[in-house]
């Protein structure tokens, strides 16, 4: 399992967490390199269709983070994100997708400490789960078999 | 043509030994649900003569299937050039399918052999198949196969037609792909003089129990027009949802879409079963539907089934009368209610 | 006959006469055992068709459309809060749509009703409580409340929420039961155990889309199992693309939902699809302490927010 190395679809909103990452980068806070970021105008940007969507294509995790509450671009667009992560953190785990593949996160663009924490802690999890097995769209030939 | 008298007791071990020889289709419980496919190797045929929840048409024609895959990866020298996926089936013995299911796939041919074209995946399936029926004794209240050209005895799509007589089966020995069937199987006791008379006393008993029955003679004689552009349309698909659960279950619904799925470099180019109850069935790229309405749509499939197909082939309408859709419809629509007032005088 | 029936028929009957509507939307009798068929009554002679009874499964509120003008509708409880969700989603406007209430004792499971029988019914008929069933051998007298359906036997709210009449007194309201005793089953699955157990819950499904189609909350002009740019879910038969299908469509529907029961009603192979919804409307009832199409005021859950919503999972 140690030389598991899992392949994370992040979602950072443009305004916070985007920055955070920018600014771990420029402070040399060290995380692995596992993650794969999509930047996102907002965390209430995200349909839960585009989160299956990279599970489906084989992703090990999915970590999404936004602006903390009350800091939002656009005002309230992560209050709505919130309640759409809850709904969707239920139906997969629900599903038997297991809880430790995916994560969200408030990371605020002054937060690049906190940033390489998350960062630590998702690749952490995701790699103790080793790689994903049962949500994953398989070749036609082998859902024919 | 003769007919064999084959012990319940017999009957497994027969199948057995037909294994060696032919893969063996039947109907088979999955969870709550009575399919009809391929058996596993320890597994028998449900011989209980239940409607299956879906028609067997899946064993020719299956929900899903890749027909061709190329290659993606650049530097392949086959790069980018489909190749056909068609395999050719081994020999299967389709045991127990109800005498108009098996009316319903013979009718595919039709569609899938123009002479011209031939689709090789359905053919070639199709050709592969011994098809051993089993006589409905006991009609559902939703059956009006009689009606349709065929019934609970039709013997004409079959190679072997099997009679439930209690302690045993008659089997009819059809045609000579059946007679090959039934030495591999080792069925060769004949039965007795009478057997002949048995059967048929059966089947004008079964065909008496149906009691419901549609007319299509006055849809022949309109017009595609005067049928068309009637005005009961709006009040006999109104309840419609356009779901796709008729023509899914339907025996004699073969439309389907291909699609392409690209997986690792490889692109699978696949076939899989559609409805003309979708929008996206008729949607062009230009933007254009020429069925934009549920109403089209569900005028559509009645008008199909039963005009167009009548005019076009002469082989009467493309319905058997199984009686699925009735009894899956979520919204209650009856077919025979639709072909009745499509065929009445007004 | 249901006792309902002819209160529906004259109501109707009267609405038309009176020209308070255009349509009457209602069910009438199936041509099949244990059916029923949506119906559109447009004059008051056609009103005698309109019908009434355990099996009116569907949600007409499906079949309400805004260019109908106006329109009356035969609700039952749950079909009234479905008209209100509607109404609250400015798909259709309160003032065009007349609802004729029914308190609603129930509607059977068709596979329940066959299961009791043994065999193919010929004739079913309600009496009072109790169904009688018709087969080829013989009659049998089923307790209605044995056939209800699941969602029909937990109901909260059977008497309708919204309406301009009602065609009786409402009917007593159940209180106490445990709605989703088989929810917390699941739950305490592993997650391989979850996963094994929807896959064979689900690997029935055709994807013919009944449950999708029966369902009033969808009704987006393209649906996203539809859409080819990026094409977000395959059309075979997949079990991933199965059960994405169905997860997305369970958190569309959540906040929204009001347990009627069409989709599974509707499914032809049985599949359980309101397992999915049913855990999104608990998830809606736990965290935020809402529940769907009770009064006109209400947004939707997705729709709203609380400052403090919980976030206990975020990091």
């Amino acid at each position: 399992m140690s030389s598991f190395e899992p392949k994370i679809i992040t979602f950072l909103c443009n305004w916070c967490s985007y920055g955070a990452a920018d600014l771990a980068g420029v402070s040399r806070f060290q995380y692995p390199p596992h993650m794969r970021v999509i930047r996102v105008p907002c965390s209430g940007r995200i349909s839960p269709k585009m989160v299956l969507a990279a599970l489906r294509k084989g992703a090990d995790g999915v970590w999404i983070s936004g602006c903390h509450p009350g800091d939002c671009h656009y005002i309230e667009g992560n209050y709505y994100a919130r309640r759409k992560f809850t709904l969707l953190k239920e139906i997969l785990e629900f599903n038997g997708i297991e809880p430790g593949r995916l994560h969200f996160s408030w990371i605020s663009s002054a937060e690049g400490v906190k940033f390489a924490e998350v960062a630590n802690r998702v690749i952490d999890e995701v790699k103790q789960l080793g790689p994903a097995r049962v949500f994953i769209k398989k070749s036609p030939e082998e859902s024919a078999a | 043509m003769t007919i064999l008298t084959i012990d319940r007791t017999s009957w497994n071990a027969g199948l057995d030994r037909a294994r060696g020889d032919y893969t063996l289709v039947g109907s088979a419980w999955d969870a709550d649900c009575l399919g009809f496919r391929e058996l596993a190797p320890d597994e028998y045929p449900n011989m209980e003569g239940l409607l299956t929840r879906l028609s067997p048409k899946g064993v020719v024609f299956p929900p899903s299937q890749i027909m061709m895959t190329c290659a993606l990866k650049p530097g392949d020298v086959k790069q980018n050039i489909y190749v056909s996926e068609e395999k050719l089936p081994s020999p299967r013995a389709v045991i127990g399918i109800r005498p108009c299911d098996a009316k319903a796939l013979s009718l595919m041919p039709l569609n899938f052999d123009t002479g011209e074209t031939k689709d090789p995946y359905v053919l070639n399936a199709w050709e592969s198949c011994t098809w051993i029926g089993l006589a409905v004794t006991e009609p559902l209240a939703s059956d009006f196969s009689t009606s349709c050209g065929t019934g609970p005895f039709d013997e004409s799509p079959l190679d072997v037609l099997l009679v439930d007589d209690g302690e045993r089966y008659l089997a009819k020995v059809i045609t000579d792909k059946g007679t090959a069937w039934a030495r591999s199987a080792g069925f060769e006791t004949e039965a007795e003089e009478g057997a002949e008379a048995l059967i048929k006393t059966k089947k004008e008993a079964a065909e008496r129990a149906i009691t419901s029955a549609i007319s299509f003679d006055r849809i022949k004689e309109k017009t595609v027009l005067e049928l068309y552009e009637a005005n009961h349309w709006q009040k006999t698909t109104f309840a419609c949802l356009n779901c796709g659960a008729c023509t899914f279950a339907c025996p004699t619904c073969w439309c389907f879409d291909i699609q392409d799925e690209v997986y690792e470099g490889k692109s699978y180019r696949m076939r899989n079963w559609d409805s003309c109850m979708t929008s996206l069935f008729t949607q062009h790229g230009s933007g254009h539907n020429p069925r934009e309405t549920p109403l089209q749509r569900t005028r559509q499939r009645f008008m199909h089934k039963l005009k167009y197909f009548q005019d076009k082939y002469e082989t009467g309408i493309m319905c058997v009368g199984c009686g699925r859709c009735i009894e899956q419809c979520p919204a209650g629509i009856d077919i025979r209610e639709v072909c009745k007032t499509m065929n009445s005088q007004a | 006959m249901n006792r309902y029936t002819e209160t529906i028929q004259t109501l109707a009957a009267k609405l038309l006469e009176t020209g308070d509507v255009k349509t009457v939307l209602g069910f009438k009798r199936g041509t099949f055992p244990l059916t029923t068929e949506p119906f559109l009554a447009t004059t008051p002679a056609d009103t005698g068709e309109l019908y009434w009874d355990v099996n009116c499964r569907l949600n007409l509120a499906t079949y309400l459309k805004k260019e109908m003008g106006k329109v009356a509708v035969v609700a039952k409880g749950c079909d009234t809060r479905n008209i209100l969700v509607h109404i609250t989603e400015n798909r259709i406007k309160r003032e065009d749509v007349v609802i004729i209430g029914v308190p609603c004792t129930g509607m059977i499971e068709v596979k329940k009703a066959t299961e009791m029988a043994g065999g193919d019914i010929l004739y079913a008929t309600e009496q009072g409580e109790e169904m009688i069933l018709t087969t080829a051998g013989e009659e049998i007298r089923v307790p209605k409340a044995q056939l209800l359906r699941q969602n029909c036997a937990l109901c909260a709210h059977p008497n309708p929420v919204i309406y301009d009449m009602l065609v009786a007194d409402p009917v007593p309201v159940q209180t106490g039961m445990d709605r989703y005793a088989d929810i917390r089953e699941i739950d305490a699955k592993t997650s391989d155990a979850k996963w094994a157990f929807f896959d064979e819950a689900f690997s029935a499904c055709t994807r013919c889309y009944a449950c999708r189609n029966a369902c009033p909350l969808c009704y987006c002009p393209t649906c996203f199992v539809d859409e080819s740019r990026p094409q977000w879910v395959g059309k075979g038969t997949d079990p991933v693309d199965v059960r994405t299908y169905h997860m997305l469509r369970a958190i569309h529907c959540a906040g929204r939902c009001t347990e009627c029961g069409a989709c599974e009603s509707a499914c032809p192979m049985d599949v359980p699809v309101r397992l999915l919804t049913r855990k999104m409307e608990k998830t809606v009832g736990d965290r935020w302490g809402l529940e769907a199409g009770l009064t006109l005021d209400a947004r939707p859950a997705q729709d709203i927010f609380c400052l403090d919503d919980p976030e206990e999972f975020i990091l």
